[in-house]
């Protein structure tokens, strides 16, 4: 069943939109993340122009992100204080991040940016991830305690000025970490069209040391601000939010979230940061693969001025 | 010299009409075919062609190539050709080649070969030499490549088709030509112009008009997202966090 896209002025088959959004939305429930950084390449792989895939994700990012934060609220998983601080940060990086996206697009660089971006940071996330969460697994086979206590107090974190007590994540820390952290992934998002997630959580988790149970929510409740007004923002410049694409992937992804989020309780989180520094590891590589393989037809289109 | 006195036979005339003049673009598009009939009138023996070009309305391109830095495969700066036709068919009686001389089909614009691609940006600043057909700019040479790349990709995208053998006679002076339009085809004003040729010169000429718009929903979302664009993006937005709250306490109730 073929249905026409009234702003990406293509038709598609909407059916496999939906099962595609169902998939992504189970993976963006179960480990917390927008899962924009999955459907952004197969939806540029379909023909949809880059443009209008990237605005209309971060649209649908934020309805199936709100679907989790809701269902994770209730577990009282979500530290809406943190989440407050660190979207505050992402929507100035947002707007620092569609500018700069704006002129790499117009020196016809944004394919290079994309690609070294996705390489970059999904492939060292990944391995981090992957190699932090196989050594808890590891010594938790063989028996052995959880990994040393973190009593070391970074400085970063506590020696800043503007302290602010964050008692859902049990935390006193300096609010610069999380703006700056916040700039950085608004940045990120814009450039990559993703919501920020798979570095928000580790981050979080590594740079903050929130405790893990809060990480997802919070970071949930994070991007469903920041795509929001990028959402808005994409629609309002550039007229690229294409509300059926959007539509269609979102009655797969709230479904597919809804199960994502519940199935998460029944898995260690240590199992979940592995499985998903694989897929982070894997999407990296296969984006930056693009960049070393000699092309089969040496010239592109770009779809309008930029 | 082609401007020679008009050939002194009795005029020969060429009609055409469209099968449809306006194409609706509804949420179940995916693609149309349209035939073009026409007939000739002409009362001499004297063999004739006839050549049917649809052009599509004229939008800006950017093309760039991959050039390899360091082993690592870039994009070169973009080329901006102000202007290539979102559609482009040619279809006629015999090769073009066959029907008219180089010179001709490239004033017409008919043909793959030939069709008109407004410039690149780069080069207009060196037309004031006055060398109108040289490319004398940034591209050099690498011109035709870059022409050719964009009518390469534009057929792999099944925009724009040459079909040497697409006008058919069907009975004494009546043909007929057809050709498909593409979902991935543009909206906007189309043109459709039917040329009778003899003796490798024009001798009439029909220019027939095709309107693809979009209808119904589609219309009104595009038009909703262009006219007014912010609140498009709000009520969007809205509409998304709404689904996404109200799918949350519907599995909760279940």
């Amino acid at each position: 069943m073929d249905l026409y896209l009234p702003i990406a002025e293509m038709s598609v088959n909407a059916p496999l939109l939906v099962a595609l959004g169902a998939a992504v939305g189970f993976i963006s429930g179960l480990f917390g993340i927008g899962g924009g950084f999955l459907m952004t390449p197969v939806l540029v792989f379909m023909g949809i122009p880059p443009a209008v895939a990237v605005a209309s994700l971060s649209n649908h990012v934020a309805a199936s992100s709100i679907s989790s934060v809701v269902a994770y609220s209730r577990r009282r998983a979500v530290d809406f204080r943190m989440g407050g601080v660190l979207a505050g940060g992402g929507v100035v990086g947002a707007v620092i991040g569609v500018e700069a996206f704006r002129l790499i697009r117009l020196l016809g660089q944004a394919d290079l940016v994309v690609s070294v971006s996705y390489l970059l940071f999904l492939g060292v996330i990944g391995a981090l991830m992957l190699r932090e969460s196989l050594g808890t697994i590891l010594r938790r086979r063989r028996g052995e305690t959880a990994a040393p206590p973190r009593d070391r107090r970074p400085v970063l974190l506590y020696a800043l000025p503007f302290k602010v007590r964050f008692p859902r994540s049990r935390l006193y820390i300096s609010v610069i970490p999380p703006i700056a952290l916040g700039i950085f992934v608004g940045v990120l998002s814009a450039i990559m069209g993703v919501g920020g997630g798979f570095i928000l959580v580790p981050a979080m988790v590594y740079l903050l040391r929130m405790p893990a149970p809060v990480v997802v929510g919070t970071s949930l409740f994070q991007i469903v601000i920041t795509t929001t007004l990028t959402s808005v923002l994409q629609a309002g410049r550039n007229q690229t939010v294409d509300i059926v694409l959007a539509g269609l992937l979102l009655v797969g992804g709230v479904i597919g979230a809804q199960l994502g989020a519940k199935a998460s309780a029944r898995f260690r989180a240590e199992e979940l940061r592995a499985l998903l520094a694989v897929i982070v590891l894997l999407v990296g590589l296969r984006m930056g693969l693009g960049l070393f393989i000699r092309p089969e037809e040496p010239f592109m289109l770009m779809s309008g001025m930029g | 010299m082609a401007l020679d006195a008009p050939p002194p036979q009795p005029p020969a005339a060429v009609a055409g009409v469209l099968t449809e003049t306006r194409v609706k673009v509804t949420s179940g598009f995916h693609g149309a075919r349209i035939s073009i009939y026409g007939a000739v009138f002409d009362s001499s023996d004297q063999p004739t062609d006839v050549v049917v070009v649809v052009r599509g309305p004229d939008q800006p391109l950017r093309i760039a190539r991959k050039v390899r830095v360091a082993g690592i495969w870039l994009n070169s700066r973009p080329v901006v050709f102000e202007g290539a036709p979102g559609f482009y068919r040619a279809a006629s009686t015999r090769p073009l080649g066959d029907i008219a001389r180089f010179g001709q089909l490239r004033r017409l614009g008919l043909g793959l070969d030939h069709l008109n691609i407004a410039t690149p940006a780069e080069r207009r600043v060196e037309t004031r030499y006055g060398v109108r057909d040289m490319v004398v700019s940034g591209l050099g040479a690498d011109y035709h490549q870059w022409r050719g790349a964009v009518i390469r990709l534009k057929q792999a995208a099944g925009l724009y088709s040459a079909d040497a053998d697409g006008v058919r006679f069907v009975d004494e002076g009546l043909f007929r030509a057809e050709f498909a339009l593409p979902a991935a085809a543009p909206t906007g004003v189309y043109r459709a112009r039917i040329i009778l040729f003899r003796d490798g010169q024009p001798v009439s000429i029909r220019d027939r008009t095709l309107t693809v718009e979009k209808a119904g929903l589609e219309r009104t979302v595009y038009l909703f997202a262009h006219r007014r664009p912010w609140l498009y993006g709000l009520v969007s937005a809205a509409m998304a966090l709404a689904a996404g709250w109200g799918a949350a306490w519907a599995f909760r109730r279940s």
